[in-house]
């Protein structure tokens, strides 16, 4: 895409993302739509690890839940007000990334994949075990959340409207910082590195180096979208953000909608979180039941994802073109 | 003393069913390089098909076994046949994932039709603990410890001794040279899927008695067997044995030394010791 093009589709964007609360005024529908942008937000985490680098992370949950542990206890315990704790939640769970990349980035493919496994299964038990800090099993409830003047209206927290701008700013950003990782230095390592990783290194890219520095942007994504989790749901206990699920729906969504590519998550978080809940309007985990159907079937018949799909039968047909001029 | 030597039996009991699940993972990873995450849910099939048999026909699950180790058998072959083999040609993470879909279905499909009520199965005979040498053994889990031994005796007679079995090792050390043999590695393939799905239905029915059933436990369980097969070498079937042991003693020796809250914990971190300092497993005989 020309940086012309680029630029008129991001401004196409914003105008929607803008134009939407004006449009939809159904409670509920805005509720869908917030939790499509927060998954957008999860997705694009998860897809700068995995599928930039080719690193399947199962213990996302883990980034996840420190952001949504971080927000919610600084804002009870310390008073620091959400808008400031949800990027703090990022910076936590970057921060808590460094480590656990340092250990299982020493692992590859599915070894590595186990190992986040593991890993986010820890997490957890310390969060039900570290009573002083997290509360246990009983977790945080928010009840209120604090006055904000904004223009000079008071902010109505009841409402969905300043929790939907909440949530397209958090997206706005992840799809920015994926746009402009894959146009990076850094984002070339990265397809280097899942095209193959011994021939990246033979070339002199420090592997570790970049995989470790990606897991902190994806760890910030991930704690950006606990934190706001925190905020919007009032309510954090280790079985809500630390479950396997959520890890697992966080690798569904990139997957869906795209490996690797900037709007992939945008696309399979509509698409993955409109079908999930209208199922789950009729039955409990009905949503979970169609994940792991469109898994499946995703995988089998369209590796590339519904978004990569259409942009390589969108180059493809650009390419038909300028060869029929050319000749 | 006594509860050292308590802890230690329970622990090894616990660990034999371990293993047979282990066993079960170990051997498909081995022939055909996929790390079956609906493994945990296959072995939730087992004990859930327990439950419904003792509950609507009345049939003991010790005796049910009989019939649901061949019917674990069969799905296994049907799950391969018609789903898993068209993936597998796209990679080893595609794979991952695609079992990591269908442990998701499976297990929510589950928790649809049955709830997630915890559910028990109660053996007449097995409401008091036998007690040799004054140590309590559960009935139900000596029971279980007799016949994973001997499904684990006769699997290690089939691998070591018949030309089925010699093939599936064959496989599992070097596809290109087994083809090379004349083995229809694609048999071996369907063969050892049928059969690891089959251990874990088995290890299934057999826990049931003894474990609560719900229809998420396969989440906890799949864990587990990661922890059983990388401690052991996977692909390693005395690995699997070893480390399902092994796991049962550090889970009940861990509960009653270290701290019981934790307990799930100890497992994981070796896990992740044994994946960063031994990637071959303990004993060195894993691929890595």
């Amino acid at each position: 895409m020309s940086r012309r093009a680029a630029a008129l589709a991001w401004a196409c964007g914003a105008a929607a993302v803008a134009a939407l609360p004006l449009l939809v005024k159904n409670a509920f529908l805005l509720h869908v739509v917030i939790l499509i942008l927060m998954w957008t937000v999860l997705g694009a985490a998860w897809n700068v690890l995995g599928g930039f680098a080719g690193q399947v992370s199962f213990g996302h949950a883990a980034l996840f839940g420190i952001g949504a542990y971080t927000t919610i206890i600084l804002f009870l315990k310390a008073g620091v007000a959400p808008w400031w704790g949800i990027p703090l939640g990022g910076m936590a769970a970057a921060l808590g990334s460094v480590p656990i990349g340092l250990i299982c980035f020493r692992l590859r493919g599915p070894y590595f994949s186990l190992a986040t496994l593991a890993v986010a299964e820890l997490a957890k038990l310390v969060a039900l075990n570290w009573e002083s800090v997290t509360n246990g099993p009983v977790g945080f409830l928010i009840t209120d959340l604090p006055q904000l003047r904004l223009l000079g209206h008071a902010v109505d927290w009841e409402a969905k409207t300043p929790f939907y701008a909440l949530a397209a700013l958090l997206m706005g950003f992840a799809l920015f910082a994926t746009a402009r990782l894959r146009q990076s230095r850094l984002g070339a390592y990265l397809v280097a590195i899942r095209e193959n990783e011994d021939a990246a290194e033979a070339i002199g890219v420090d592997t570790v180096r970049a995989k470790v520095l990606t897991l902190a942007l994806s760890g910030f994504l991930a704690g950006l979208g606990g934190g706001f989790y925190a905020c919007y749901f009032r309510y954090v206990d280790p079985d809500a953000v630390l479950n396997i699920g959520l890890s697992m729906e966080m690798v569904f969504i990139p997957m869906v909608g795209g490996l690797g590519t900037v709007c992939g998550p945008l696309v399979g978080a509509v698409f993955l979180t409109t079908v999930g809940e209208a199922v789950r309007e009729r039955f409990q985990v009905g949503h979970l039941i169609f994940y792991g159907l469109f898994m499946m079937i995703v995988i089998r018949f369209l590796p590339e994802g519904i978004w990569g799909r259409a942009a390589l039968a969108l180059r493809g047909r650009r390419k038909e073109a300028k060869g029929v001029g050319a000749a | 003393m006594e509860t050292f030597v308590q802890s230690l039996v329970s622990g090894l009991l616990m660990g034999s069913l371990y293993a047979m699940i282990g066993i079960g993972l170990t051997v498909i990873f081995g022939v055909m390089r996929i790390i079956n995450l609906a493994h945990g849910e296959m072995v939730m099939l087992g004990m859930f098909a327990a439950f419904f048999s003792q509950k609507l026909f009345g049939i003991d699950p010790f005796l049910s076994v009989l019939a649901l180790a061949p019917a674990m058998f069969a799905v296994g072959v049907l799950i391969y046949r018609f789903l898993l083999r068209k993936v597998i040609p796209g990679g080893e993470l595609n794979t991952l994932l695609y079992t990591a879909g269908m442990s998701l279905l499976v297990a929510n499909l589950a928790l649809f039709a049955w709830s997630g009520d915890y559910r028990t199965i109660t053996l007449s005979y097995g409401l008091a603990p036998l007690r040799p040498l004054g140590i309590a053994v559960p009935v139900a889990l000596a029971i279980g410890f007799g016949m994973a031994a001997a499904v684990t005796t006769a699997l290690w007679l089939f691998l070591g001794a018949t030309d089925t079995g010699r093939a599936i090792r064959a496989t599992s050390q070097n596809r290109e040279a087994a083809i090379l043999m004349g083995i229809d590695v694609e048999k071996v393939a369907v063969l050892t899927f049928g059969l690891g799905t089959a251990l874990a239905g088995t290890a299934g029915v057999l826990l049931a008695p003894s474990l609560y059933l719900y229809p998420t436990v396969g989440e906890l369980l799949i864990v587990k067997s990661f922890v059983i097969v990388v401690l052991g070498g996977l692909g390693s079937v005395p690995g699997a044995i070893a480390g399902g042991l092994l796991l049962g003693l550090v889970e009940s020796l861990g509960a009653v030394y270290v701290s019981a809250t934790y307990k799930d914990g100890l497992g994981y971190v070796l896990f992740l010791l044994v994946l960063l300092y031994r990637p071959a497993g303990l004993f060195g005989v894993g691929k890595s």
